[in-house]
């Protein structure tokens, strides 16, 4: 028998240590795994582990100056299939293509196809969500949802916007306010095994979604219906392309109601007005008409104002004391302006008046005079002074720019035709803005709807401010153009506007569009009432309308109407 | 003779081993209960079973050679040597059984056996044996060399005819292991440690160097996936990155007994080779540290009875049980931590597989019975 000899028992020592010093060694690298690596190997592992699904959040609502809802939500469902869970997959393609209508070829190829959750159809009404899920089938979800739902259909279409599939405001005021009203989304995490099957015990974390704020207008839902079928009906009587109607408060600069017929309706935005062929259009050409459609006419259409624009030149003139009220002029039906014989709507001539009375006739020789004694830069430094040439910066997407002479480019012509409202072209809200803002002191105001946001129990979160740029014309120049406007209503051209009981200002125009010697017309009316402290301001633009087409015989009959009706009911009604 | 009062047992190997045999089992049920239930149609005890019963048996095993004089084995030595490389030969016969893609095992009468395994233990026997034979020519040159290659023939061929690179290291260094214990010499070991070492960085270097080449083996690519196991994370570092959420997830509590994640079909050998991850998952770094102290414990039992044995033989057989497990649980642990590149090897008395229990426990026989020769006057 051979002995365990003292070096054997040394190195059996040595081989000891150097396997503890590779246990510690091992000790070390865990250590840093499962120490100072942990959160980064958890953080991993828990995606690996979690399935997301989301939860949406219930978008605000839009609600008037009354406080009725004009945007809300319905519940709707969307039905998906889950492949792992799936146990008999005949049946849920014979239940699921007969309730939701669909073809089986369609519903099966999502029920074979292997990924972990698989969307058949959303948007599916709660009744038909509840009918499916009755059927109690291993593998279908049926998930609840917010669908955008619009209870006055067509009212207000272009002003409120729709909404998308994913809720997300596509346009008008649901995408200019989207960060308000679209709210966070929620999650729902659950905990599956490597086949993607839940488990139960490990149950489920919720991040709840927080719904979007309410958005709170200055839109009046009976004003702007009123004002709807007021321009549906001018625009039957009148065979009109299309009818454009803003009512505003001219103080604030809160529209109240804003109509542009033919409107389309919300809860299907996606459908082409009756009677258009849509078999062998093209999806371009399809989008083209759906935009169209959705186009919101008095913000993004621009026009020659004609006549009503005279208010403006009247403002300039008299702020910059080129002409007062007691001017006279003479009208021959005609003015030479250089080399160019510019006519007066009347032929004959208005003979001899003084500047009132030129307001009241429309007398395009007085306004042109009126101009030339400002001169260009005068007219351009007022041009500029009354907000004509920025946007109005109304709180709608879309808005468009006016289009003028550069200023190098105005000689005395354009000057001439500038002043009487021709030869450059602006927004209706521009214009409706611009008059508000001469006839309500000089204060240039911000066209907007947006009041303010608050949450589902009507807690204010923000209130909207919007600029206002003082003494745009003085005080004084103001009162008298609403002297004058309040005459051209009382006894003027547009005395077709005149409401009984009120005291109403305004302004008619009626203008040929381009090109001319078309035959087609734009009749306007700018009015507002009362007219020594106005609280409402109503534009009607008619578009080619058939037969007799002068804005003070088309256009101020509709304003007529509007002011007979809603001036009691905003209670500026004077019953004596 | 010796009375029975004079004579020893160690017990605290025993009780190390046991404990770790019963904790092995409930880890074991915890990781593969879940993959158990839906493989094998509800029966979610199917792993634990079938090695209660491989576990059993070894106890049995255990017991038995404990109880026979150790050096009634050494006239096997050679035996089991030739035994060994026919049985490795063996797995190339209709015999053979393949699994996950790896022929490795041979059917022995319905019960599957790794050759690996016997040969482990062969050459443990073989080497205490050859050992005390060559008696003072081990100094010499020729001796030395003799002891090195006397393990090479059976390392070649676990290598070549199972493909088995992880049990031919692990033979390699139990051999390697019992020719320094038995050599006076230490310089040799230190120039062979070098020389592995630099083999080891010149190979990495090659293949980190040729990693966009098309013609990178398999093993080639699984050095790229340890060194950026999320780079290959759909691949070759899957497994690997797996382990590492798993471990990561523990922290320095765990998430408690049976609570792990990655045991859910997201670790693949989660049971098996992988099972080291699960513990740490669950038990966190505290129960990690704990298992590894066992582990120590025994090693540490094992330089004691080596220390103290009757004879060279006897010393000599414990050296190679002692390098077999550390040399396996040093592998096992450095795989899941990414320490290593990844490599299948088993974590002792743990790991999910009945031959390499079965021979695990035979070898703790062999060690108990080694310690039973030690006079108490002796330590």
């Amino acid at each position: 028998m051979i002995k365990n000899k003292t070096y054997n028992r040394k190195k059996i020592v040595t081989a000891f240590f150097l396997f503890l010093v590779i246990f510690v060694a091992l000790m070390g690298r865990l250590l840093y795994l499962m120490v100072f690596s942990s959160d980064y190997y958890m953080e991993k592992a828990k995606q690996l582990h979690e399935r997301e699904r989301s939860i949406k959040a219930a978008r605000g609502r839009i609600i008037d100056a009354n406080g009725t809802v004009i945007a809300d939500n319905k519940t709707v469902c969307t039905i998906s299939v889950i492949h792992s869970q799936i146990r008999e997959p005949d049946r849920i393609v014979e239940v699921l293509s007969k309730e939701l209508e669909l073809s089986e070829e369609y519903v099966r190829k999502r029920v074979e196809k292997y990924s972990s959750i698989e969307r058949i159809k959303s948007n599916v009404d709660k009744e038909k969500g509840d009918a499916i899920r009755a059927y109690n089938l291993a593998g279908v979800k049926v998930d609840e949802d917010y669908k955008r739902y619009y209870p006055y259909d067509s009212l207000a279409s272009k002003v409120l916007g729709f909404t998308g599939g994913d809720n997300q405001g596509i346009i008008g005021l649901e995408v200019r306010y989207e960060d308000y009203l679209k709210g966070q989304e929620g999650t729902i995490l659950t905990v599956t095994d490597a086949r993607g099957i839940e488990i139960d015990e490990a149950g489920e974390e919720r991040v709840e979604p927080v719904p979007g704020n309410d958005l709170y207008i200055s839109l009046d839902m009976n004003i702007q219906s009123y004002a709807t079928q007021l321009a549906k009906q001018t625009m039957e009587t009148k065979e009109a392309e299309r009818v454009s109607i803003l009512v505003m408060n001219p103080q604030n600069g809160e529209i109240m109601a804003m109509a542009d017929v033919p409107e389309f309706d919300l809860n299907n935005p996606y459908e082409l007005p009756e009677g258009t062929d849509t078999g062998d259009l093209s999806q371009e050409k399809k989008q083209e008409l759906l935009n169209a459609m959705w186009r919101n006419g008095c913000i993004s259409d621009t026009y020659e104002p004609g006549s009503t624009f005279k208010v403006i030149t009247a403002a300039a003139g008299l702020e910059e004391g080129v002409v007062t009220v007691d001017d006279r002029f003479s009208c021959p039906g005609y003015i030479m302006v250089e080399d160019c014989r510019i006519r007066c709507h009347k032929t004959s001539g208005h003979g001899a008046e003084n500047f009132v009375e030129g307001t009241m006739n429309s007398c395009n020789p007085v306004f042109i005079t009126v101009g030339l004694r400002l001169g260009v830069d005068n007219y351009y430094k007022y041009f500029k002074q009354f907000g004509l040439l920025e946007k109005t910066g109304v709180d709608l997407p879309g808005e468009a720019g006016t289009i003028m002479h550069k200023k190098e480019d105005m000689k005395a012509v354009e000057l001439a035709t500038v002043s009487f409202g021709q030869s450059f072209q602006i927004t209706p809200i521009q214009l409706a803005a611009t008059v508000s803002s001469i006839i309500n002191g000089g204060r240039r105001v911000t066209p907007h709807f947006a009041v303010m946001t608050a949450d589902r129990e009507g807690n204010q979160m923000k209130s909207f401010t919007y600029p206002v740029t003082k003494s745009i014309v003085s005080s004084e120049t103001s009162a008298t153009m609403r002297m004058i406007l309040e005459q051209v209503v009382a006894a003027g051209s547009g005395k077709n506007g005149y409401v009984e009981g009120a005291r109403v200002g305004g302004k008619t125009a009626t203008s040929q569009t381009l090109p001319r010697g078309s035959g087609r017309y734009i009749a306007s009316f700018v009015g507002f009432a009362p007219a020594d402290n106005p609280k409402v301001l109503a534009l009607v633009i008619i578009h080619n309308p058939q037969g007799v087409y002068y804005g003070g015989q088309v256009a101020a009959p509709v304003v007529r109407q509007l002011f007979e009706n809603i001036l009691p009911y905003l209670g500026e009604m004077d019953y004596n | 003779m010796r009375t029975r009062e004079e004579s020893f047992f160690d017990y605290t190997l025993l009780f190390d081993v046991l404990f770790l045999l019963a904790f092995g089992l409930v880890i074991l049920y915890s990781t593969s209960s879940y993959i158990a239930n839906l493989e094998q149609n509800g029966d979610s005890a199917y792993y634990l079973k079938k090695q209660l019963g491989a576990t059993v048996l070894g106890m049995i095993a255990m017991m038995v050679v404990a109880n026979i004089p150790y050096h009634f084995w050494e006239r096997f030595a050679a035996l089991g040597y030739f035994v060994s490389v026919v049985l490795i030969l063996l797995v190339l016969t209709p015999l053979g059984i393949e699994k996950n893609g790896a022929r490795r095992w041979l059917n022995v009468m319905g019960v599957s056996l790794q050759p690996a395994e016997v040969a482990k233990l062969a050459m443990i026997l073989f080497l205490a044996s050859l050992v005390c034979k060559m008696g003072k020519s081990i100094r010499t040159r020729k001796g030395f060399l003799i002891m090195l290659a006397a393990p090479m023939p059976i390392c070649a061929l676990v290598y070549g005819v199972t493909k088995n690179l992880s049990s031919a290291i692990i033979i390699l260094g139990i051999s390697v292991l019992m020719v320094f214990v038995s050599s006076p010499d230490y310089k040799k070991f230190i120039l062979i440690g070098l020389a592995g070492i630099a083999g080891t960085a010149l190979v990495v270097f090659l293949i980190v160097n040729a990693a966009n080449s098309e013609s990178l083996s398999f093993r080639g690519g699984r050095i790229l996936a340890w060194l950026d196991p999320e780079a290959y994370a759909d691949s070759k570092g899957f497994q690997t990155l797996q382990a590492l959420y798993a471990i990561g997830s523990g922290g320095i509590w765990g998430k408690g007994l049976g609570k792990s994640m990655q045991k859910l079909g997201f670790l693949p050998e989660a049971q098996n080779d992988m099972i080291f991850s699960i513990i740490c998952e669950e038990l966190g770094l505290f129960g990690a540290a704990a298992v590894i102290l066992l582990f120590l414990l025994m090693i540490w039992r094992f330089m004691v009875i080596a220390n103290n044995a009757p004879d060279l033989f006897g010393a000599m057989l414990v050296v190679g049980v002692m390098g077999h497990i550390a040399i396996q649980v040093i592998l096992n642990i450095a795989v899941v931590t990414n320490t290593i590149p990844n490599t299948g090897i088993s974590l002792p008395f743990i790991s999910y597989g009945g031959s390499s229990v079965l021979f695990l426990l035979t070898e703790m026989g062999i060690v108990l019975s080694v310690g039973k020769g030690i006079r108490l006057k002796d330590l």
